[in-house]
C-alpha cells in the first residue's frame, strides 16, 4: 500500500469522523463514536496506526504524522464534546429539579408579643437608659397607699365608690400605680428614680377609650435640686425616644392632689405633625400624661426633708401610648384578643 | 363649665380673639374643651380642675384673663335702694350647726311681681346651660353664674313663723325638693328649716313647698356658706348633683356670700320690682380669717428651673388680687377668701408657674450619678417571650376580673378576692386563675372562624392570700397547616408536652413527671404535671361541651416565677472528641408498659457510657401477639477516654437486653 492511498484513507477517516461528530448528542453516543474510533483493538485510526509496519519506509513518516495530527485532533474534539454533552447532562439534570418559585413560602408559625406588651418593655428601656429603676408592687391594695399617703384623704371624692373597686372599707383595687412609689419611697431615703408599670383599675363603662382595667406606666424622681425644668427636659426626651426624634412636648397647667405644680402633658400630633387631624381634634396636640411636681405634702408620708429634697413624678396609660404608636382606635381591641389583631404584631 | 365671652367681657378686657385666647385660657390651666359661636358669642366649654371653684363663674375666670394680659378686672356695679324697715325685724335667722355653716345671709324683699325674665337675662343663662324659669329664679342663678355664689330664693309667705334655723335634719324627717321627689332625711343632712319643718337641703335644693310661684309676692333670699364634706355628703347619700351643690362641695367664697345677697337683692328690684328691707340679716359666727402664704425668693430659681423678675412675681400677686408684702426673704401672701387652693409656698410657686408660663422655664435633664435597672428576673422574662414567640404562641391579655362560680370551678380551694362594688355580675372577683380567661380568647376565636390557635399569657392570679404571676400556655387545632408543601397534622398532648419541657430545661428546672392531683377540668387520661411546677394536658371533653368548643384544647399551666427563682446558671460541657455510637433495639413489651419504665432501666443500668435514649417507633399492632406492643429505641454510647471497641458496645446491648427482659420481660422483636 503506497503511502498516499494509507494518508487518503486516514483523510476520508478524518471526514467521516468530523460527519459523525457533528450529529453526537448525548454521552452515550459520544462514548460509540470515541469506541469506534479511538478503541485499542479496533478503533478505526487505531488499526490505521498499527497499519504503519505495512506503509513503505521512506513514507512511514509522512503518514504517521497524519495519523498522529489527525488522531490528536479526534481526541480534542471528543473531549471537547465530552465537556460540553456533561455539561448540557448536568444543568438538564438541575433543570429537571427546577421548582415553582412562586409558591408561598412554607412560613414556620411565630407568635406576636402582645402591643401592651411590646410599649411597655419600649417604655421600660427608654427609663432605665435614663438611670431609672423599674419596680412593682401589688394591685390589691391598701386604701393608705392608694389615697392617704397621696394626699387624698378621707372624704375627698376621688375615693368615692362609684370610681373606684372597693374589696372592704380599706382596701381597693389600686386606681393608679402611685402607690409603689409611696411603698418605695418608704423603703429607702433620696435619691429615688424609679417607674413603675402595671395593671390599674377603675370603675369606668368600656368604649372606644375606657376599660374597667388598663396599664399605667408611672415615674418619680426625687433628689436634692430637682426643678420644673428636669421634669420637662425629662418628659421630652422621653418623647422623642418613644415617638421620634420630632416630637414635642408641651406642659398645661393642671391639677392632682400628689403634685404641685401640676401639669397635663401633650405630644404634637404623632398623625398630622402639628398640622391639625381628626385624631387631635385639630389642635395639633395629643394629651398623653399627667405630670406634675411631687407636693411636698407626700415627704411627709415618708419621712423625706421637704426642705433638702424635690422631685417629680409623671404617669400616662400604656394602652393610649401603644393607641398612638400603632394607629389603634379602639382600646377593647387590646383585650378581645382577636387573632386578625394580634398577628400584626 | 360653659362660660360666655360676652359675660367675661364685662369684667376684664383681652386683647386678642377668641381663639387665641382660648389657647391663652389652656395655657394657664382653664382648659377649653370647645368653642362655640353663637349669636353674637363665644361660648368656651372649660375644664376647671376641682381644686379651682372661683374659676366655676365669670368673674373669677375674668380674673385669670386680667391677669394673662395686665388688664384691670372691674366688678359688677349695681345701687340697691333699700326701704326703712329692717330685715331683721321681719325675719331671724339661727345656725344651729355652725361647723356646717359658718354664715348664712338673707334679706326680704316684698311686693316683687314674679313673671318671665327680660331677653338679656333668658339669653345670658341659656348661653351657659342654664334653663330660664321666671324672673326671681333667674336671678339667683345668674348671680351664681356671675359671682360663683349659689342663693336660694323662697317664697316668703309659705315660710312659718318668720324663722330661719339652719340644722340638722331629724330622724325620719321628710321633704319633698323642687325636682319633685319625696326625701328621707337623717342627722347627717343640714337643712335650712323654718319653725316648722325644713324647706331646703343646704347647698343642694330647695323645696318644693317654699318655691318661687307666679303668685309669689315676698321673697326671702338666701346667701350662705356650707362645710363642702357636708354638702358632699348630703349630695351623694341622695344622689344628687346640682350646680350649688357642684360648687360648695368644692368649696365657695365665703367672704362673697353678703355682697352677692346684695346684688342678687339689687337685680331683683330692678326687675321684679318690690321693696327690699333695709341691711342684710349675716350670720357670721367667726368670721373668716384670711390666711397668709409666704414666699422665699430663691424657692423660685431652685425649684421651677429659672428666676423670675420680682415686678413679674408682684404683678401676677396683684392681678390675682392677693395683698403682698415684701419682705427679707421674699413675700408674705395674703390669701383672698375664693382661692380655697392656696395655703402655702408651694401654692404659691405654682401661680407663678402658671401664669408667666410653663413654656418660660428651660428644658433639662436631672444630674444623676446612679444607674438604672430592670425588674429581677427581667432578662429571663425576654428569653422566656422569645421562646414563646418562636414556638408560634401568640400573646394575650385578657382581663383580672371573674365571677365566683367561674373560680369555684377552676380553683375550689382558693379564696378570691371579691369587690363590695362590682360593675357586673361577670366581674365580682378577681381571677385566681388564668384557664378561663384563656378559653375565652379561644372560643372568640373559634366563633369568628378562626382555627389553629396558639396562646399565651403572662399574668397575675389573685387570691385573698396575695397575687403572683402564672404562665399558660393553649393550643387547639392542627400544628401544622395542610399546604401544598405539607400535610396537615394536629396539637397533640406531647406538642405541648416537649413545650413545657423546653420552658423547664431552659431555664435549668429538674423536675419529674408526675399525675397526682390533677384538675378535675383536665382529660384524666391525657394529662399531667410536673411537680409544683406544671400542669397540662387536654381540657376535658365534657368542660369543653359546657363551652361549646368542639375540638380539643391542650392548655399548660406554669408557675413561672418559681422556675425563673429555681434556675441554675448552666455550665458548659466540653464537647466529646471521640465517636459516639448509636444501637437501635426494637422491644416486644407487655401492654401498658410504660416508656418511662425502659427508660429508668436503662438510665439506671449502670453503664455510665449511656449518654442518651430516645424512642423513636411505637407499633400497636403486628406480627406479635395481642398482648405486646413493639417500641423502638436507639441508646447513644459515648465515652470521654477513648473510642469505644465494638466488644465493649456489644458487652452493653447485651446487659441492657438482660435488664429489660429481667425486669419487663421485653424481648427483642425479630
Amino acid at each position: 500500500m503506497s503511502s498516499s492511498d494509507g494518508i487518503g484513507q486516514l483523510r476520508s477517516i478524518e471526514q467521516q469522523f468530523d460527519r459523525e461528530c457533528a450529529s453526537v448528542a448525548d454521552l452515550r453516543a459520544l462514548e460509540d463514536i470515541r469506541n469506534r474510533y479511538l478503541s485499542r483493538k479496533s478503533g478505526l485510526l487505531t488499526t490505521q496506526l498499527q497499519n504503519l509496519r505495512n506503509i513503505p519506509a521512506a513514507e512511514r513518516a509522512a503518514f504517521g504524522q497524519t495519523a498522529n495530527a489527525i488522531k490528536s485532533k479526534v481526541e480534542t474534539a471528543l473531549d471537547a464534546l465530552q465537556n460540553r454533552l456533561s455539561n448540557v447532562e448536568k444543568n438538564a439534570a438541575l433543570e429537571r429539579e427546577r421548582l415553582d418559585i412562586t409558591l408561598p413560602g412554607n412560613r414556620r408559625r411565630l407568635g406576636h408579643r402582645h402591643p401592651l406588651t411590646i410599649v411597655r418593655k419600649e417604655i421600660e428601656d427608654i427609663f432605665v437608659s435614663m438611670g431609672y429603676t423599674v419596680e412593682d408592687g401589688p394591685e390589691v391594695e391598701r386604701t393608705y397607699y392608694n389615697f392617704e399617703a397621696l394626699n387624698i384623704p378621707a372624704g375627698h371624692p376621688a375615693r368615692d365608690p362609684k370610681d373606684t373597686f372597693y374589696v372592704c372599707d380599706d382596701v381597693v383595687l389600686r386606681t393608679h400605680t402611685s402607690p409603689v412609689q409611696v411603698r418605695t419611697m418608704e423603703k429607702m431615703q433620696p435619691p429615688v428614680r424609679i417607674i413603675c408599670p402595671g395593671r390599674v383599675y377603675r370603675r369606668d363603662q368600656a368604649d372606644a377609650t375606657h376599660t374597667p382595667m388598663f396599664h399605667q406606666v408611672e415615674g418619680l424622681l426625687v433628689d436634692e435640686g430637682i426643678t420644673f425644668s428636669d421634669l420637662k427636659g425629662t418628659l421630652e426626651r422621653f418623647h422623642k425616644q418613644f415617638f421620634g426624634e420630632q416630637t414635642e412636648t408641651r406642659l398645661r397647667p393642671s391639677f392632682f392632689p400628689f403634685t404641685e405644680p401640676s401639669a397635663e402633658v401633650d405630644v404634637s400630633c404623632v398623625f398630622c405633625d402639628r398640622s391639625g387631624c381628626r385624631v387631635c381634634k385639630h389642635t395639633g396636640w395629643i394629651e398623653v400624661m399627667g405630670s406634675g411636681m411631687v407636693n411636698p405634702k407626700l415627704y411627709s408620708f415618708v419621712n423625706y426633708d421637704a426642705q433638702k429634697y424635690s422631685g417629680f413624678a409623671f404617669g400616662g396609660g400604656i394602652e393610649r401610648y401603644a393607641m398612638l404608636k400603632y394607629n389603634i382606635n379602639d382600646i377593647q381591641l387590646y383585650y378581645q384578643n382577636d387573632v386578625r389583631f394580634l398577628e400584626q404584631f | 363649665m360653659k362660660v360666655s365671652l360676652n359675660w367675661l367681657k364685662e369684667f376684664a378686657d383681652a386683647p386678642v380673639d377668641a381663639r387665641e385666647l382660648g389657647k391663652k385660657l389652656t395655657n394657664i390651666g382653664l382648659a377649653v374643651d370647645a368653642m362655640e359661636v353663637a349669636g353674637g358669642d363665644t361660648i368656651f366649654e372649660l375644664d376647671v380642675t376641682t381644686n379651682r371653684p372661683d374659676c366655676l363663674n365669670h368673674l373669677g375666670v375674668a380674673r385669670e384673663i386680667s391677669a394673662v394680659f395686665g388688664t384691670p378686672l372691674r366688678k359688677p356695679a349695681f345701687k340697691l335702694r333699700e326701704s326703712a324697715k329692717a330685715t331683721s325685724s321681719a325675719f331671724s335667722i339661727s345656725i344651729s350647726d355652725p361647723d356646717l355653716c359658718a354664715r348664712y345671709c338673707g334679706r326680704y324683699i316684698i311686693g316683687v311681681k314674679i313673671g318671665p325674665s327680660p331677653d338679656w337675662l333668658k339669653q345670658r343663662l341659656e348661653a351657659v346651660g342654664v334653663r330660664s324659669i321666671n324672673n326671681v329664679a333667674d336671678i339667683s342663678n345668674y348671680v351664681m353664674m356671675e359671682l360663683g355664689q349659689p342663693l336660694h330664693a323662697f317664697d316668703a309667705d309659705t315660710l312659718s313663723g318668720q324663722e330661719i334655723i339652719v340644722r340638722r335634719a331629724e330622724i325620719e324627717e321628710r321633704m319633698t325638693t323642687l325636682d319633685g321627689i319625696e326625701r328621707a332625711l337623717n342627722p347627717s343632712v343640714l337643712v335650712i328649716a323654718d319653725a316648722r319643718r325644713p324647706v331646703a337641703l343646704a347647698g343642694v335644693m330647695g323645696g318644693s313647698e317654699t318655691e318661687i310661684t307666679a303668685k309669689t309676692t315676698n321673697v326671702f333670699l338666701e346667701s350662705a356658706h356650707f362645710l363642702p364634706q357636708s354638702i358632699r355628703k348630703t349630695a351623694r347619700a341622695l344622689g344628687m348633683n346640682t350646680e350649688a351643690s357642684y360648687r360648695f362641695e368644692r368649696g365657695a367664697d365665703i367672704e362673697i356670700a353678703g355682697y352677692a345677697c346684695d346684688r342678687a337683692a339689687a337685680l331683683i328690684q330692678e326687675l321684679a320690682g318690690g321693696e327690699v328691707l333695709r341691711g342684710v340679716i349675716d350670720v357670721y359666727p367667726s368670721k373668716h380669717k384670711r390666711g397668709v402664704a409666704s414666699l422665699r425668693r430663691q424657692r423660685i430659681p431652685a425649684f421651677l428651673g429659672a428666676d423670675v423678675d420680682n415686678t413679674i412675681v408682684e404683678n401676677i400677686f396683684a392681678r390675682l388680687e392677693f395683698k403682698s408684702e415684701k419682705t427679707s426673704q421674699g413675700w408674705n401672701v395674703e390669701v383672698p377668701g375664693f382661692r380655697v387652693d392656696i395655703s402655702g409656698e408651694q401654692d404659691l410657686l405654682e401661680e407663678i408657674a402658671r401664669h408667666h408660663g410653663f413654656d418660660k422655664f428651660p428644658s433639662t435633664l436631672p444630674a444623676w450619678k446612679g444607674f438604672g435597672s430592670s425588674l429581677p428576673g427581667e432578662a429571663e422574662e425576654r428569653r422566656l417571650r422569645s421562646i414563646l414567640s418562636g414556638a408560634g404562641y401568640g400573646e394575650i391579655y385578657t382581663y383580672s376580673f371573674s365571677d365566683e362560680s367561674t373560680e369555684r370551678r377552676y380553683r375550689r380551694e382558693v379564696d378570691p378576692v371579691k369587690f363590695i362594688n362590682p360593675m357586673t355580675e361577670d366581674a365580682t372577683t378577681l381571677r385566681t386563675s388564668l384557664v378561663p380567661g384563656i378559653l375565652k380568647t379561644l372560643q372568640w376565636n373559634l366563633n369568628r372562624g378562626a382555627r389553629d390557635l396558639q396562646f399565651y399569657e403572662l399574668s397575675k392570679v389573685y387570691s385573698r392570700a396575695g397575687e403572683r404571676r402564672e404562665l399558660i400556655l393553649c393550643g387547639c387545632g392542627s400544628i401544622r397547616n395542610q399546604s401544598v408543601h405539607e400535610t396537615a397534622r394536629d396539637f397533640t398532648f406531647y406538642d405541648f408536652k416537649g413545650d413545657v419541657e423546653t420552658i423547664l430545661a431552659t431555664f435549668g428546672a429538674a423536675v419529674t413527671l408526675g399525675s397526682e392531683n390533677l384538675p378535675d377540668y383536665y382529660h384524666p387520661g391525657r394529662s399531667a404535671r410536673f411537680g409544683a411546677f406544671a400542669v397540662f394536658g387536654e381540657i376535658h371533653p365534657e368542660h369543653l361541651e359546657a363551652m361549646k368548643i368542639r375540638h380539643r384544647v391542650v392548655v399548660a399551666e406554669i408557675d413561672i416565677d418559681r422556675i425563673l427563682s429555681a434556675r441554675s446558671q448552666a455550665q458548659v460541657q466540653p464537647i466529646p472528641r471521640f465517636p459516639a455510637i448509636r444501637r437501635d433495639f426494637s422491644l416486644l413489651l407487655d401492654k401498658g408498659t410504660q416508656y418511662a419504665a425502659v427508660h429508668r432501666i436503662i438510665a439506671e443500668s449502670g453503664i455510665s457510657e449511656v449518654a442518651r435514649i430516645e424512642p423513636f417507633d411505637r407499633i400497636e399492632t403486628g406480627s406479635f401477639p395481642e398482648s405486646k406492643y413493639s417500641l423502638s429505641i436507639s441508646v447513644v454510647y459515648q465515652s470521654n477516654e477513648r473510642t469505644l471497641t465494638d466488644a465493649e458496645v456489644e458487652t452493653f446491648d447485651r446487659r441492657i437486653l438482660e435488664l429489660l427482659e429481667q425486669r419487663l420481660g421485653a424481648q427483642l422483636r425479630k
